[in-house]
């Protein structure tokens, strides 16, 4: 490697010619296939423990490969996984924050509307204009002498 | 971050409804003169005493303003003539009218056309004997006829 690099540096400041990038291109195979020799060596001189511990972690890294494929493949097809705002597309999500403080405002809103909605009505029918439009008028209500009478009536 | 936002949407809903407040006292305290041309309209017969009325008698004065386009034409005859002597009526006597149209509005209806029937015969009464019932009835007021 250290001879690659120096050629390397060596020819930095210099013009590349095609010829040079064929035989960097060729440099680079034979380094690979070196690394690739060192990698089978080592291998023939493996312990028994440490093939095993290799196997565990491959098959750990492709079950979570083949579990990740399959979340991202039920995802595009049906729900999304995350929040529920992911519902309405992936914009909504990735803004999820300003998004869903804009509903909480939305609901308080609507609340609040529903609310004096709610009051509005109720004390339509009691507010003293419907009691003075009443088929009696205010006096008979507040006639203690009415009150009397009707005692004895 | 959370918490803030959540002071922060408490403060402005708070400031809210602290502004409704305002601009529901502000208008009890609005001159005759200032009244718009409905409510002036509506509130004709308490045009020489408006103002003298106090804020709080002014606020419910507003509010019947405000419920008498929703009536009848035979309902709003009925406030118009009924109001100047509304207004001269004590809170208490008010409150006490209140709570027995309330009750009023519960009964059956043939109790309610017996109270009105009553309160026909009772009109018919004179006055002086009407003003005698009154002088001898206690304080109180009794609401048997209302349940």
């Amino acid at each position: 490697m250290s001879w690659y690099r120096d050629n390397m540096t060596h020819k930095k400041n210099d013009d590349l010619s095609a010829d040079d990038i064929v035989a960097d291109e060729m440099v680079e195979q034979q380094i690979a296939r070196h690394m690739a020799d060192l990698l089978n060596d080592g291998a023939q001189r493996l312990m028994p423990h440490q093939e095993q511990r290799l196997l565990l972690a491959r098959d750990a890294a492709v079950s979570y490969l083949a579990e990740r494929q399959a979340q991202l493949q039920y995802g595009n097809g049906h729900v999304r996984q995350g929040n529920v705002l992911r519902w309405f597309g992936d914009r909504f999500g990735q803004q999820h924050r300003m998004t869903s403080a804009a509903l909480v405002i939305l609901v308080m809103l609507l609340t609040l509307f529903a609310v004096q909605q709610f009051e509005w009505n109720s004390n339509l029918e009691n507010s003293d204009a419907f009691l003075l439009a009443s088929d009696l008028p205010p006096e008979a209500y507040a006639d203690k002498g009415f009150d009397a009478w009707l005692d004895t009536n | 971050m959370v918490r803030y936002q959540l002071i922060l949407k408490f403060v402005l809903g708070l400031l809210f409804v602290m502004f409704a407040g305002f601009a529901h006292a502000d208008e009890a305290n609005l001159s005759w003169s200032q009244l718009s041309e409905d409510q002036q309209k509506v509130l004709n017969p308490l045009s020489s005493e408006w103002d003298s009325l106090r804020p709080w008698q002014r606020e419910k004065m507003l509010d019947i303003a405000r419920d008498y386009p929703k009536m009848s034409p035979q309902k709003q005859e009925r406030v118009k003539n009924r109001l100047s002597n509304w207004s001269r009526m004590t809170p208490y006597e008010r409150e006490n009218a209140r709570k027995k149209h309330q009750r009023f509005k519960g009964l059956p209806d043939d109790k309610k056309q017996a109270l009105r029937e009553k309160w026909h015969k009772y009109q018919s009464l004179s006055e002086a004997e009407r003003a005698k019932l009154r002088a001898e009835s206690p304080d109180t007021y009794g609401d048997s006829a209302f349940e």
